[in-house]
């Protein structure tokens, strides 16, 4: 049995859903929506990990879920928790469902895409730039300080650099410019993260399991996930092919870092230099699938599984 | 150049502070989580293919720089945010995780013994939902009633209602550091296990509860990477000075 976890209508979890369909694997919908219509128990006693779930008045083992796909949004933003009073009933019981629910995930047995724990490097980029290094990849020339004039240097010294934020919120790459001076001291405040600009071409890759999926982006946008309102035009997405030695160094970042599926950002130097900008552990492919034709979900699905 | 960084109230820190000076340990230097938030980060820096570096000055002038350091001791758990309270409540948000994701680098790319090292789930260890310790404690072999969790329940979290201890039960705590164990004597298989959980939970130094029932058996009550390390005594100022010089007599 595998579940999948979160929004129906999500197209990541949509998409997994129709390639589980395909492959005629057993799945259950853990909809956060329906949570009022959910029950789930465990214990952890001599008998190891056991207990049940039960959704729409059907009772699974919990034993007998071999896979997870968890996409949970967060759960106090659901429609139906918008006109509730602070600790409600209500509300009280969805937390304790999805309490529960994570709880049981992170310890199950069961192959879980993604667990909560390992998921954690992306929260801090220079973390996960120290461990990205160790699989072999570059990292671009990184400056986190409260210091302008550290800047300045920094800058001096690499010509055109970026910023961007530290943990993952409000991570959007920006070029360092003119206008960008006048504002500089305010670093003062808050340590604040500039890299050396890499020129090249940006590859996502894709790995489930032992499988690789590559995509060739092409843009003029810093970053290409915003490329429509940094240049005016979406990037452009097609299949590409990696080296061997590229792909199993992918491979073994992303297992290294307890993932049983990853989203990584390279960037292809014209002197055939590879950086890695970071590995995103719960990867929106579904952008990346729909452009370029690649079989993620696919992969997604055999790999929940267990049939890789 | 050896740190102590903690809160500004660990009054268990500033003990293991005085005992580790008067061991001997010095120069060493105690940092607030306070006094890093208003320190001023010259850098944290990567170039080439070398790791990453580290500066800062405290306010009080103290320059820290990462290459010479030689040990830390970690009882950092969060990074206080007060010269922002008058920031818009997302802006304050914001700066937390902004400096809760700088701090766990800085400590991550330290090549001194760091105890602990921090972890995305804690800057001096990971924390561990009870259930997972539960489960962590028994692969490591310790005696663990049994935990049981349903979403019917409406347990109140804060109080630790939640906790694998009996209300009332009177809690005993055992220190692993270094893979010794100080503080609570425990039979040697318990205490043997406790290391074995510890290597597990890769948190070297690693407070355990346990509680006894009428029969005296012992059994796991959870764990912590920051307990108070006034129980473990002078034994555990000698295991944390071998732990934090160790590198040093060696390299000699």
């Amino acid at each position: 049995m595998i579940l999948l976890c979160g929004i129906p209508s999500e197209s990541p979890l949509a998409l997994v859903g129709e390639a589980l369909d395909r492959i005629g694997a057993p799945y259950r919908w853990f909809n956060q929506r329906h949570f009022q219509r959910t029950e789930m128990a465990f214990e952890i006693g001599d008998q190891g990990l056991n207990g049940w779930l039960e959704i729409d008045g059907e009772g699974i083992a919990l034993e007998s879920v071999r896979g997870i796909y968890s996409r949970l949004m967060d759960h106090t933003r659901l429609p139906e928790l918008k006109d509730e009073a602070d600790n409600s009933p209500l509300i009280q019981q969805c937390n304790a469902l999805h309490d529960t629910l994570l709880r049981w995930a992170e310890i199950s047995p069961a192959r879980v895409v993604n667990r909560i724990a390992p998921m954690g490097s992306n929260s801090s980029k220079p973390y996960q730039a120290q461990l990205i290094r160790e699989y072999g990849f570059e990292t671009p020339a990184s400056l986190i300080t409260t210091d302008p004039q550290a800047v300045l240097r920094f800058r001096e010294q690499h010509g055109k650099i970026i910023y961007k934020s530290i943990s993952g919120v409000r991570s959007i790459v920006q070029t360092f410019d003119e206008k960008d001076l006048g504002r500089l001291a305010s670093i003062r405040w808050c340590p604040t993260q500039f890299q050396a600009y890499v020129p090249g071409t940006d590859v996502r890759v894709h790995v489930v399991g032992q499988q690789v999926f590559a995509t060739r982006i092409e843009s003029e946008a810093v970053d290409y996930r915003y490329a429509k309102s940094q240049v005016g035009e979406a990037a452009e997405l097609t299949a590409t092919e990696l080296s061997d030695e590229v792909a199993q160094r992918c491979i073994d970042l992303t297992r290294g870092l307890g993932l049983e599926f990853s989203g990584i950002d390279l960037r292809f130097t014209p002197d055939d230099r590879v950086f890695c900008f970071e590995v995103n552990p719960c990867p929106g492919y579904s952008y990346f699938e729909l452009n370029s034709g690649q079989p993620i979900s696919m992969a997604v699905a055999n790999h929940l599984a267990w049939n890789d | 150049m050896w740190l102590l960084l903690c809160d500004t109230h660990d009054g268990s820190a500033a003990w293991a502070g005085q005992r580790l000076k008067a061991r001997g340990l010095a120069p060493m230097e105690i940092i607030t989580a306070d006094q890093l938030a208003l320190s001023n980060f010259q850098e944290h820096k990567l170039e080439g293919r070398s790791g990453w570096t580290l500066r800062f000055r405290t306010e009080a002038g103290l320059q820290v720089n990462g290459e010479q350091l030689h040990g830390v001791l970690n009882r950092l758990y969060t990074v206080p945010i007060g010269h922002w309270r008058q920031a818009p409540e997302a802006d304050q948000s914001y700066v937390q995780q902004e400096l809760v994701a700088f701090f766990l680098s800085w400590l991550a790319a330290l090549r001194c013994p760091v105890i602990n090292r921090p972890t995305p789930q804690g800057l001096c260890g990971q924390w561990r939902m009870e259930s997972e310790w539960a489960s962590l404690a028994r692969q490591a072999g310790l005696p663990v009633q049994p935990y049981r969790q349903t979403s019917r329940d409406r347990l109140d979290e804060a109080h630790g209602a939640r906790r694998l201890v009996p209300r009332g039960a009177i809690v005993s705590t055992a220190i692993v550091i270094g893979g010794r164990v100080v503080g609570q004597a425990l039979p040697q298989g318990v205490a043997d296990a406790s290391v074995r959980l510890s290597r597990l939970a890769g948190t070297a130094l690693l407070g355990i509860d346990f509680v006894r029932d009428a029969q005296q058996a012992w059994s796991f009550a959870g764990a912590s990477p920051t307990p108070d390390l006034r129980i473990g005594g002078e034994a555990l100022i000698t295991a944390l000075l071998d732990t934090l010089t160790r590198h040093l007599s060696e390299a000699a």
